[in-house]
């Protein structure tokens, strides 16, 4: 296929995590709000002239600095976040959203404060609580927690209008950029996409971790051009495969899998385009607050939500997905020492297989795998296992 | 004046309950225990084992030999002190491969018959709360391998009170007759209702399961079910009486995938369920999102283990110190009581539930009163029988059982007569005043005793004791379930490692503060998440504000990655090198307990 105009440019936009278009909106004034977990509503942070960064660490190399914080057995995202945050890598932020979801990933944004990280005048770390299940009482509590915990504090720091239609006004922006992710998403359905799994990711990290207002246009320049675009005759891919799992901001794992022989057409993984790509459907006559919080608590995903109805729709998501996306096999994936995921992946590896009949690799990764040869080695073998099941599934045995 | 309702506990229609043991199943049981139990004895290294029992024997004499010549070379003097106030050396009860000490201690006249008649007092309870319903608790043994476990309790009892005498050594074996005969009781309870074993329909439609480490407290509200807390016994419990018991399950759930770095506590529960090791009982089951994130995830497990099983997910506010999200917790705890209600039939009682709670509050001001005693200069409650005691009846108990209060009310007037008499908790044995810090291993419950034995380092006060501390409301109904909410949200563990990193690290040093303990014994469970992620930060500042912080790392119910011994070696390494100290007892500086229980 011909290559994408902007691709690397996008992979040029995730090379830092104040990138060029992050620096751009903070000169014209705009207030960039760190985040990292689907929990704290993206649409929140971008209200008034706030817009949102979902960080990463990209590149990183040594965490040890931050595994003397936080040992050599909690999460990698989490150390690589403090350890970036220790280099000054966000000094950019004027704030940070954190969530008390995962102990680590609050641990880590508790480090953000205690070793001062960010010497902005203004700058504060907030936590909010989060649910385990969803309920009437709660959701209540959930609100309450971002009217308080996120908005109230950027109302009292900055003045940032917070009110019910600036919440609106910010909710039409996001649902743009899904609008668009989700209908280049749908084109891996494709028999032969048009976009492979590799790009897609890159496109939609962007979207998480770019100013919205300054990413559109390229979103939608390269939706048009996807649009137009020819796939190749025969796909260079073995096989499809859907992911499931814990974070990945890092698109070279996809390309890793892809250059293993498996196309990767589904992204059910914190950063992926499920959750956090669905429109948000906003109806005029209830709090704009109370139906995103809503909207959030029915469309995560994360593990930690242990109520019966959520541990279920997980299964369901996966398998739903991995048929819509007419995947042949599921890579369940974990970083390692994630508590949350560990034991998901665990258990549902096996449910999967047994009872959904899905062919399914179980994996726990490093933060950064993009030349793990092990992994390489086990995706390989996982390829050819899809491979084997379709030749059989052919000749009829 | 009103007669005082006597209050029978627990509740003796429990025991009544009719058994409906399948017979069958359990003559199926028996003969594959027994194609064990044949194997085993065939695959038996007989000559091997002959060997063993002679060399023991050879040992014995040694011993025998080696402790008469000490006792003759003291002089009068010494004689008589070893006579009066016990032996010294009590390394030599170890014996290298062996699953328990050689003998029992010897710990003067007085108090070695005030030991054995606790012995005697403990072997009664068992045999009488045993004898209520003998065959399914007996039968126990043959469908659960943990159940063997209980069997060395009063091994676990000799190893807590290792070294103790006195108004000590009163008060712990007091504290742990308690937690035993909750054991008891509760065992013989759970074989009559598992369907396995007792089978007791009756028993089983008044029982309510509880997680891990959810609370007892709720249960107050309906005194006519039967609580029990699910794995509480089959692992956690039991795991520290015996260092081995949990190692076949964590196995069991690495081979099914499970990562190895999770928390051993779910993560045998969770081996457990996968090997089918615990109860079939109960009408449903109250999961929990506490302690920590691999706790929360267990539940999952119990579902699919048990899917008919109705489930009910307490699930309290992480950032508990934030008074807006009480509510929440609040809210939480009325839908599990009417999720109790509509699957038993049974209705919540105020009265019963604030009769519980008085004497839960009372049973708090005890408790106070212990650590006013614990801060002062005089120190009187030390060691693993009231650490225990305190997670167990904050907890568990939590004033149910009426006669824990009256227990507390022994303990106390014993504590403030030996703190009047300015008496040492372990005699010639008070040199550092230290606090422990996270969690302790289960594998090593008698931590603190070896401290104090071995180094003269006495732990006044543990993490997992400073829990909430304020008393419940028993009037308004509404602000009572707030205050039930803010219990749960201080559970053991949760209190400290959950909330924000001021609960469990500022925390420290404001205790270190109030117990004048300028030493922590800093554990570092391996696999601990919430702690792990401070450690760097508790490094610094402990070192800042110049207190000794002896970091013992550990894997909860593992003693293969981090051994006793190991665990020893920590401390022991610190105390030569950093404060040039000389052991109180060398006989325990190197010992081996590889294998005992």
């Amino acid at each position: 296929m011909k290559d994408l105009k902007h691709l690397i440019y996008f992979e040029s936009l995730l090379e830092n995590a104040d990138n060029e278009l992050v620096k751009q909106a903070q000169a014209d004034g705009q207030l960039a709000l760190g985040y990292t977990c689907y929990h704290v509503p993206e649409a929140l942070l971008n209200v008034g002239n706030c817009f949102s960064v979902r960080l990463r660490a990209p590149n990183t190399g040594s965490i040890d600095i931050a595994t003397y914080y936080m040992s050599n057995y909690t999460c990698e995202y989490a150390r690589a976040l403090v350890e970036r945050g220790i280099e000054g890598g966000y000094q950019f932020l004027d704030a940070m959203i954190g969530v008390d979801a995962c102990s680590m990933m609050n641990r880590a944004m508790e480090h953000f404060d205690i070793l001062k990280v960010n010497d902005k005048p203004n700058f504060f770390v907030t936590h909010c609580d989060i649910p385990y299940k969803i309920t009437d009482y709660t959701l209540d509590s959930y609100v309450k927690q971002m009217r308080l915990r996120v908005l109230d504090r950027l109302t009292e720091t900055f003045g940032v209008d917070t009110s019910d239609a600036a919440i609106r006004e910010a909710v039409k922006v996001h649902n743009e950029v899904c609008s668009i992710i989700s209908e280049m998403g749908e084109m891996r359905k494709a028999d032969n996409p048009v976009i492979t799994g590799y790009e897609f990711h890159v496109i939609n990290l962007v979207s998480y971790t770019c100013p919205k207002k300054l990413i559109l246009p390229y979103l939608r320049e390269t939706l048009e051009e996807l649009k137009k675009r020819k796939p190749d005759k025969v796909s260079p891919y073995r096989a499809r495969v859907a992911i499931v799992g814990s974070e990945i901001d890092d698109p070279n794992l996809t390309k890793l899998i892809e250059g293993c022989g498996a196309l990767v057409v589904s992204d059910r993984f914190c950063f992926g385009s499920t959750p956090g790509r669905e429109v948000i459907e906003l109806k005029d006559d209830e709090d704009a607050l109370r139906q995103i919080c809503l909207h959030v608590m029915e469309h995560s995903e994360c593990a930690r939500y242990i109520a019966d109805e959520k541990v279920l729709q997980r299964r369901e998501t996966s398998d739903r997905l991995a048929k819509e996306f007419k995947a042949e096999g599921i890579i369940y994936e974990q970083m390692k020492y994630c508590d949350y995921w560990g034991f998901e992946r665990a258990l549902v590896s096996h449910i999967m297989h047994d009872e959904y009949g899905w062919p399914v690799l179980s994996i726990d990764r490093l933060y950064n795998n993009g030349n793990s040869g092990q992994l390489r080695t086990r995706v390989q073998a996982f390829v050819e296992s899809l491979e084997i099941k379709r030749i059989h599934k052919e000749e009829g045995k | 004046m009103a007669k005082k309702e006597k209050i029978q506990y627990p509740n003796p229609r429990f025991f009544r309950c009719k058994d409906e043991i399948d017979w069958k199943a359990q003559a199926e049981n028996l003969k594959e225990v027994g194609g064990i139990f044949w194997d085993m004895l065939k695959e038996t290294d007989w000559k091997k084992f002959r060997e063993d029992r002679i060399n023991d024997a050879k040992d014995d004499a040694r011993r025998v030999k080696e402790e008469f010549n000490d006792f003759m070379a003291l002089d009068k003097a010494g004689k008589v002190d070893r006579i009066v106030n016990g032996e010294k050396s009590l390394g030599r009860l170890y014996r290298k491969g062996a699953m328990a000490t050689v003998r029992r201690e010897w710990r003067g006249i007085k108090d070695t018959a005030y030991d054995f008649y606790e012995w005697t007092r403990m072997w009664g309870m068992l045999l009488m709360t045993f004898s209520k319903d003998l065959f399914p608790a007996l039968n126990n043994l043959f469908w659960y391998r943990w159940m063997v476990s209980y069997f060395c309790c009063h091994s676990f009892m000799d190893k807590n009170t290792m070294g103790m005498r006195g108004s000590n050594l009163r008060m712990s074996h007091l504290l742990i007759y308690d937690i035993f005969r909750y054991v008891a009781e509760n065992l013989v309870l759970n074989a009559k209702a598992d369907k396995k074993n007792g089978n007791s329909g009756a028993l089983n439609q008044i029982t309510v399961l509880f997680d891990e480490m959810t609370m007892g407290q709720i249960m107050a509200g309906f005194p006519d079910l039967y609580g029990f807390p699910h794995q509480l016994l089959a692992m956690f419990l039991v795991s520290e009486l015996d260092q081995l018991t949990c190692v076949p399950y964590i196995d069991a759930v690495e081979s099914f995938g499970l990562p190895s770095d999770t928390c051993p506590v779910p993560s045998s529960e969770c081996g457990a369920l996968v090997l089918d090791a615990l109860p079939h009982m109960g009408q449903c089951f109250l999961s929990s999102s506490m302690p920590c994130d691999g706790s929360t995830m267990a539940s999952s497990y119990y579902g699919r283990r048990f899917p008919d099983t109705p489930v009910f997910h307490l699930c309290f506010p992480v950032r508990y110190l934030d008074e807006e999200t009480v509510q929440m917790g609040a809210d939480d705890i009325k839908a599990c009581i009417k999720f109790i209600e509509d699957i038993t039939g049974s209705k919540w009682n105020w009265d019963a539930y604030f009769t519980q709670i008085k004497r839960f509050n009372q049973e708090t001001d005890y408790e106070l009163q212990k650590w006013e005693v614990n801060k002062s200069a005089y120190p009187q409650l030390l060691g693993p029988c009231y650490e225990l005691f305190r997670k167990w009846n904050y907890e568990m108990d939590g004033g149910a059982d009426p006669r824990v209060l009256k227990t507390a009310e022994k303990v106390n007037k014993i504590l403030m007569k030996a703190y009047e008499n300015k008496e040492e908790a372990w005699p010639g044995k008070m040199k550092y005043r230290a606090i422990v810090w996270s969690c302790p291993a289960h594998y090593y419950a008698n931590f603190s005793n070896w401290l104090a034995n071995c180094w003269g380092v006495n732990v006044l006060v543990e993490m997992e004791s400073l829990n909430f501390t304020k008393h419940l409301e028993t009037e308004d109904k509404e602000e009572a379930l707030r205050d039930l909410a803010r219990l749960y949200e201080r559970m053991v563990m949760r209190r400290h490692t959950n909330g924000g990193y001021q609960n469990v690290v500022d925390e420290l040093w404001r205790q270190c503060e109030d117990w004048n303990a300028p030493m922590v014994i800093m554990y570092q469970n391996v696999a601990c998440k919430n702690m792990a992620t401070v450690q760097g930060i508790l490094d610094d500042q402990g070192r800042q504000r110049g207190y000794d912080l002896i970091w013992v790392e550990h894997d909860l119910m593992d003693p293969r990655t981090v051994s006793r011994r190991t665990m020893r070696d920590k401390v022991s390494e610190y105390m030569r090198t950093v404060k040039k100290a000389e052991p109180v007892d060398p006989s325990l500086v190197e010992f081996e307990d590889e294998v005992c229980m």
